[in-house]
Parts: structure tokens; C-alpha cells; sequence
């Protein structure tokens, strides 16, 4: 007795190979019988080995024309707008100015201060680190926004060392601040913030040179730059 | 010492796109952008449409490179990438068309369907035929037996049952037969 056709999804799973076995066996019962979806399993096997067996397609030539010159565009429009240099560097100034300043008074002896005007010099001196830091932080944001914005031109290597380093100097910042909140008058807790703080604004200078250097392809500019990218803490 | 990858690429190849050096890439392209042509024009059924699609996975690679961590050859994350942007201009298409498969009729096979070729199917002819396959179907098709995905991997990036994938590759197949015959 002949058995019903399969349906057509069971009979092209069966094409592939990939049918369970305990269906395996009736299909295979059937089509041993049925010439026609013998037919129907040789056909679908025909373009399943048809379309494997493709070349691939080769675009039009003028198709790289086109893409090249959209990434040469690309690579003009995705520099840094000026601006973003010029805040980045007014804000390095100031923040400079504040650290010289505060670092000053952190130097200046304190043997004819009286208790009362220890105090108020305490407060004053917390009152400028405050102010410094706004300025730093300032300036080390300006800087990360001109080294992310162009992050993708350096090697993965070089990369890596900036990031240990940053996160380093930052685990820095975050222990001076710590030691900050429980000790705000203390003096060397106040110049290791401060240190932190330049330590950054170099780290990150010396990457946005880096990225300069690599921009204009000067090769022995940016290996000067990366022999001073030692890894810190190690 | 300079290690080659598997494809080819040498990490010197890499860093210098990385630097955005757009003749380096000029290399990869030279290297890649067939396979990646290829299903990019498959999937969506047109040349010039794979060929927009091409455009935007290397502009999107050349945005993207600095990213790449060198877990994989270079060449399997362009084409991961190729791939994505592909499954994303059909699911965009899809949305827009209200799924095209509708225009196949459910499972309609018949004994009578099957017929013989006398030749074996010619690679020029099965290009065609595929750029005429109802949108939907093509792309589980391609994706089945072109670049040989199995139904579940298939079904998860589509979003579909893995079910409706073996039913389209089906449909695909018995559609392509009878315009190649």
C-alpha cells in the first residue's frame, strides 16, 4: 500500500539529512516507493548543492571610488573642532595657574600663625583646592573629549598602556579624596590631590601629542611620545 | 617577527587601519569586499542595493575599527558586521512591506512540481532566480544555503520560530525550481 506524500517541509528536512530518525525511516520507506517525491528530494537537493556551490560577486570597481572617498571625508570631519583645542588649552592654563598658586601657599611656613589664623588659613586653603579642582577638572575634560573623539587611531597596544595608566593616576585622585574627607586640613593629602590632578593633565597631553604626531605621520614623533607611556604602578 | 593571521591580515594590516589609514583599508577591501558583496546583494535581492549596503559596513568598519581587539580575524568581524547591517536593512525592509512571504502560498507543493532538469542549474540563472524570490523567504534562503546557517541560528537572528525558517527555505527552493526550470 502506498503511503501519503510527507508534507513538503518534512521532505526537505529529510533533503538535508536533518530529519529525526524515527521519521527518517518512513520517508525513507516512502520515497523508496514514490518516484515522484524521489523527484521532489533530488530537486531540492539539486539547488540546496547549486547554491552552495556559488561564487562570490565581484562589486563595480567605482564602488571602492565611492567608499574611499567617503572615508577621506570622514577622516577631515572627525577631527576635533578647533574650539574644542582652544577650550581645551584656556582651561589648561587656569588650572595650571590655580595649582601654582595653591601649591605656594601649601609651601609657605605657618611658625608665626596664631591658632585663629591657622583656622581661617585651613578654610581659605580648602576654599582655593575647590576652586583648583573645578580648573583641573576643566581642563583634564577638555583633553578627554579631544583623546576619545580620536581614540580610534592608536594601536590597541598603546591604547591599553593609556587606559592602566589613567585608571592608575585615577584610583590616585579617588585615595587623596578620601583621605580629603576624613582630614580636610591635612596639607600632604591636599599636595597628593594636587599632584594627581597634574599627573592626569599629563598623562592626557601626552596622548592628545601622541594622537597629533600619528595624525600627521610622523612615525619617530609619536615612538618619542610612546617611550614616555611607561606603564605607572607596575 | 611578523605573524600572519589565518586570513591573511597581518596585525601590521590592522594597526594601520586602525590609524584610519584609509589605503590600508583599501587592502581589506581588496581582500573582503567580495564575500561581502555577495551577501550583501543576495539578502537583499538588487546589485545596487548590495552594493549601497557594502558601502555602509566599510564606512561603518572604518568608524568602528578602533574597537576591534583582535579576538577574531579581522576578516570574521567584517563580516559579522556585514552580516548585522544586512539582517538590519531586512528587518527594516520587513517592517515596511508587511512581510512579502505572504505572496508564496503556504506549503503549496504538489507531486506535479516535480520535474526533472536535463541540465545542471547554471550559476548566472540561480543569481537571477534568487533576486526574484518574495523578500523574506530570500534572506532565510540565503543565509540557509548560500552561507549554510542552521535553522536555530537562522531563527534567533531573524527573530522568527525556527519552524517558519525551514518552511521558507522550503518554499525558497520549490519557488526557484520552478523559475529555473
Amino acid at each position: 500500500m502506498t503511503t501519503p506524500h510527507p508534507d513538503g517541509v518534512t521532505l526537505n528536512d529529510y533533503a538535508d539529512n536533518t530529519l529525526a530518525a524515527s521519521a527518517r525511516a518512513d520517508v525513507d520507506a516512502h520515497v523508496a516507493s514514490c518516484g515522484e517525491c524521489r523527484l521532489m528530494v533530488e530537486g531540492l537537493r539539486e539547488v540546496q548543492a547549486a547554491a552552495r556551490g556559488l561564487a562570490p560577486l565581484s562589486p563595480r570597481p567605482e564602488a571602492w571610488r565611492r567608499i574611499e572617498r567617503e572615508m577621506r571625508a570622514t577622516r577631515v570631519a572627525r577631527r576635533p573642532a578647533r574650539w574644542t583645542w582652544l577650550a581645551a588649552a584656556a582651561a589648561l592654563v587656569l588650572a595650571t595657574f590655580m595649582g601654582v598658586k595653591l601649591a605656594d601657599r601649601l609651601r609657605r611656613p605657618a611658625a608665626d600663625a596664631t591658632a585663629s589664623r591657622e583656622v581661617a588659613t585651613a578654610q581659605s586653603v580648602e576654599a582655593e583646592l575647590l576652586q583648583a579642582e573645578q580648573h583641573y577638572q576643566n581642563a583634564i575634560a577638555g583633553l578627554e573629549k579631544i583623546a576619545n573623539s580620536e581614540k580610534g587611531s592608536l594601536d590597541p597596544q598603546t591604547a591599553s598602556t593609556l587606559e592602566k595608566n589613567l585608571t592608575v593616576i585615577d584610583q590616585a585622585i579617588s585615595e587623596s579624596r578620601a583621605a580629603l574627607r576624613s582630614q580636610p586640613s591635612s596639607e600632604p593629602a591636599q599636595a597628593s590631590l594636587l599632584e594627581s590632578f597634574k599627573s592626569k593633565i599629563a598623562l592626557l597631553q601626552n596622548t592628545v601629542a601622541l594622537i597629533n604626531e600619528m595624525r600627521k605621520g610622523d612615525n619617530a614623533g609619536a615612538a618619542s611620545v610612546v617611550s614616555g607611556l611607561k606603564p605607572k604602578g607596575t | 617577527m611578523t605573524v600572519d593571521r589565518p586570513d591573511g591580515e597581518s596585525p601590521d594590516l590592522v594597526a594601520r587601519c586602525q590609524a584610519g589609514d584609509v589605503d590600508a583599508f583599501g587592502e581589506l577591501y581588496a581582500r573582503h569586499s567580495a564575500r561581502i558583496f555577495s551577501l550583501a546583494v543576495r539578502m537583499a535581492g538588487s546589485p545596487e542595493t548590495g552594493e549601497d549596503l557594502l558601502q555602509e559596513v566599510f564606512l561603518q568598519a572604518y568608524r568602528k575599527i578602533g574597537g576591534f581587539k583582535g579576538d577574531a580575524a579581522v576578516g570574521t568581524w567584517l563580516y559579522r558586521l556585514a552580516l548585522n547591517h544586512c539582517l538590519d536593512f531586512v528587518r527594516s525592509r520587513q517592517a515596511r512591506m508587511d512581510k512579502a512571504t505572504d505572496a508564496i502560498e503556504d506549503d503549496g507543493w504538489s507531486p506535479a512540481l516535480a520535474a526533472r532538469r536535463d541540465t545542471p542549474i547554471a550559476r548566472m540563472d540561480l543569481e537571477r532566480a534568487i533576486a526574484q524570490l518574495p523578500a523574506g523567504c530570500r534572506e532565510v534562503f540565503v543565509l540557509h544555503d548560500v552561507e549554510g546557517y542552521e535553522h536555530k541560528e537562522i531563527a534567533a537572528m531573524l527573530g522568527i520560530a525556527e519552524g517558519t525558517s525551514k518552511s521558507q527555505v522550503f518554499k525558497a527552493r520549490m519557488k526557484l525550481r520552478a523559475l529555473l526550470t
